[in-house]
């Protein structure tokens, strides 16, 4: 298997050159969201004075690892479609020079985020043991719901990467895109305290607030998902998946001529 | 007949010409009227078949379609009309080192590039000593290529391509890469290639390689194939096309140059005779002369000769510059005579080409090609093989 091969190395090179040249390398992929989780915890309990969400059954009170369990998967989401876009368009010398399965730029950008994921999410399991909450025997099922979600990353990623080599509108357009669903995310407010109804609707069943909620009933609250709900979300990750693998594959045939 | 290994089937691509290339949601929102473009056919109605074991060229001038059908060959562009067909595990030398990553060790790079032209990991781990070697790059395989020169860099490239182990070879006119020691052993890898039986598409400029390599060529003008068969004498049909149609004489010659001063004739001569011949035997006498007229006075002119074997090989090309002849100023008639003593040309027929240019030889007054063809005839030593003799002394010892 060739192509699966290439697949293993693009995503080795991925994760080998990322931190080249820079002496805290691999610490920096920690300090972004650290530094994030410090200024929404000052917003948020000193500038609102809100109270953290209360873990059902869990009992946890504590807005820094409710916050990290948001945030962690979700920066997953938008930073690999994010640079899923750079590597097709950064990719054109390649695709212009040889034939090889150009989805695999693509894929290569999930895997190694999706092993970055998992780095961080040990720490945040560290985390949580300190807080109280024992995520060792839900992580199974928490691994489930981020395959879904690295599906659903997949898909959205090959589609933008692929609609971004002829309209490079779109490389900004997800720069936006990206912050709006940021804060249509229930990553740094409780749905549950926000009067404004369609906020609550979109952050409880738009897609990437599906994924997160999910989330957080696992690891903050330790309990099981709806079967609703896991089935919507294995719905949407399937489904995406496969619609932005068509698109790309249709489209792909034509990036040699549009570079 | 052997079966075909590459069959292009009617192919036809056609290219969009923006005006102005403009990749923005606004031109696909604003509609059509904005979105004006002229379409370019850069290939057209292009069929032929590559037979198993050929080496086969395909030659044409910039612009000419070659680089697009080898893209279409290689499956990275899609034609608009017909079809590529390929029966073998192909490779596509299109560019080195696409792919490669300045901040990885050539080690690391050997590795995602060979994966990227298609092999697996364990076939690379097999051959993963054998691309060092050829790249002679032993020492430095497990530093960044970022630190390597461009000369290093190409070598590990042209090493893991050659070593794909490619039944179908397309090669983009990249076998000029790196030094001379290296030119000659990617020559060499070419030719076991060729030996083994493997078949190879060359897409080039470099004449001598088509008719030194190829079994059969194409040629490309505008997208369509205008001529096809032995590469000889397509190289040579196309070197005279290069060299200017227009002025083709009856003889066969062909001349170009600005004209101040031309050449009128070219005349050879056996022994002290004055009568003009046109074969010789080899170790004889011979004078050659070229009569020029000027129309006004050129400054220090520089008369030039060569000699060709119908081969293709250039014998002798002698001129007056490297001499130290150099007149002040040449006008009116005259003409430069050459004399030969004791030719060591073997039998074969030869053409002899012949030039005035400035005294940096860049400006061409005049240059008359295929001057004369003249036959060499079996004469003392005669040798079969080679074009010239060293009149060598035997000796064997037992």
């Amino acid at each position: 298997m060739a192509h699966r091969n290439l697949l293993y190395l693009l995503s080795l090179k991925e994760l080998r050159t990322r931190y080249k040249k820079s002496i805290l390398g691999w610490a920096w992929s920690l300090f972004n969201p650290l530094s994030q989780m410090l200024i929404f915890t000052v917003i948020f309990i000193y500038v609102f004075k809100a109270s953290a969400p209360i873990g059902d059954p869990s009992g946890l009170k504590n807005f820094p690892l409710y916050f990290m369990s948001g945030l962690l998967p979700f920066n997953f989401f938008s930073i690999t479609v994010g640079v899923s876009i750079g590597a097709v368009q950064g990719g054109a010398g390649l695709i212009k020079k040889v034939q090889f399965p150009h989805e695999h730029l693509v894929f290569s950008v999930v895997v190694a985020q999706f092993i970055t994921l998992m780095i961080e999410l040990t720490m945040l399991a560290v985390a949580m043991f300190i807080g109280g909450n024992n995520i060792l025997p839900w992580l199974p099922l928490l691994f489930v719901v981020l395959i879904f979600l690295a599906l659903f990353s997949s898909g959205v990623a090959l589609m933008l990467s692929a609609a971004n080599v002829f309209y490079h509108d779109i490389n900004y357009l997800w720069g936006i895109l990206s912050q709006i669903l940021f804060y249509a995310t229930p990553i740094i407010y409780n749905p549950a305290t926000i009067n404004l109804r369609a906020l609550v609707l979109i952050a409880n069943y738009g897609p990437t607030g599906s994924f997160i909620t999910a989330i957080h009933n696992i690891v903050y609250d330790l309990r099981v998902p709806g079967t609703g709900r896991l089935l919507e979300l294995a719905v949407i990750g399937i489904a995406t998946f496969f619609f932005g693998l068509w698109v790309f594959n249709r489209l792909s045939p034509h990036f040699a001529e549009e570079m | 007949m052997a079966a075909a290994a590459l069959t292009v089937d009617h192919l036809t691509k056609t290219f969009r010409l923006h005006s102005e290339k403009n990749n923005s949601l606004k031109m696909l929102i604003a509609g059509k009227k904005r979105n004006r473009y002229e379409e370019f056919t850069a290939l057209r109605d292009v069929t032929f078949d590559v037979k198993e074991g050929e080496v086969f060229g395909v030659i044409g001038e910039n612009g000419s379609g070659k680089s697009t059908l080898l893209k279409c060959m290689a499956g990275i562009l899609q034609p608009n009309a017909g079809s590529v067909h390929v029966s073998k595990r192909m490779s596509a030398l299109l560019e080195l080192g696409a792919g490669f990553h300045p901040e990885l060790s050539g080690r690391d790079n050997v590795f995602l590039n060979a994966a990227i032209l298609g092999m697996a990991r364990r076939e690379i781990a097999g051959r993963f000593d054998e691309i060092v070697e050829f790249s002679g790059l032993e020492s430095f395989i497990d530093s960044p290529v970022k630190t390597y020169s461009t000369g290093m860099y190409v070598r590990l490239a042209f090493a893991v391509a050659i070593n794909v182990d490619p039944q179908l070879l397309i090669i983009d006119e990249i076998l000029a890469v790196g030094d001379v020691t290296f030119q000659q052993k990617c020559l060499e890898k070419f030719v076991d290639f060729r030996n083994e039986g493997r078949t190879i598409v060359l897409v080039t400029h470099a004449m001598n390689s088509v008719k030194d390599m190829c079994d059969r060529a194409i040629w490309l003008t505008h997208g369509v194939v205008t001529g096809e068969g032995d590469p000889a004498e397509l190289v040579e049909a196309y070197t005279e096309m290069m060299l200017g149609d227009r002025n083709r004489n009856e003889d066969g010659s062909v001349r170009r140059g600005s004209g101040e001063i031309q050449i009128e004739r070219v005349e050879l001569f056996v022994g002290a005779s004055e009568t003009p011949v046109k074969r010789f035997r080899t170790s004889d006498s011979i004078r050659l002369r070229l009569h020029y007229r000027a129309e006004k006075s050129v400054p220090k002119p520089v008369f030039g000769f060569a000699i060709e074997h119908l081969g293709g090989a250039t014998v002798t090309a002698p001129c007056t510059r490297d001499v130290g002849l150099l007149p002040a100023s040449v006008s009116g008639e005259g003409y430069v005579e050459i004399a030969m003593d004791n030719v060591a040309m073997l039998p074969g027929t030869y053409d002899l080409h012949t030039s005035i240019t400035d005294f940096n030889r860049q400006h061409e007054y005049d240059n008359l090609h295929l001057a004369l063809r003249f036959d060499v005839m079996t004469g003392k030593p005669y040798e079969t093989g080679g074009l010239v003799t060293m009149r060598p002394t035997w000796t064997i010892q037992s």
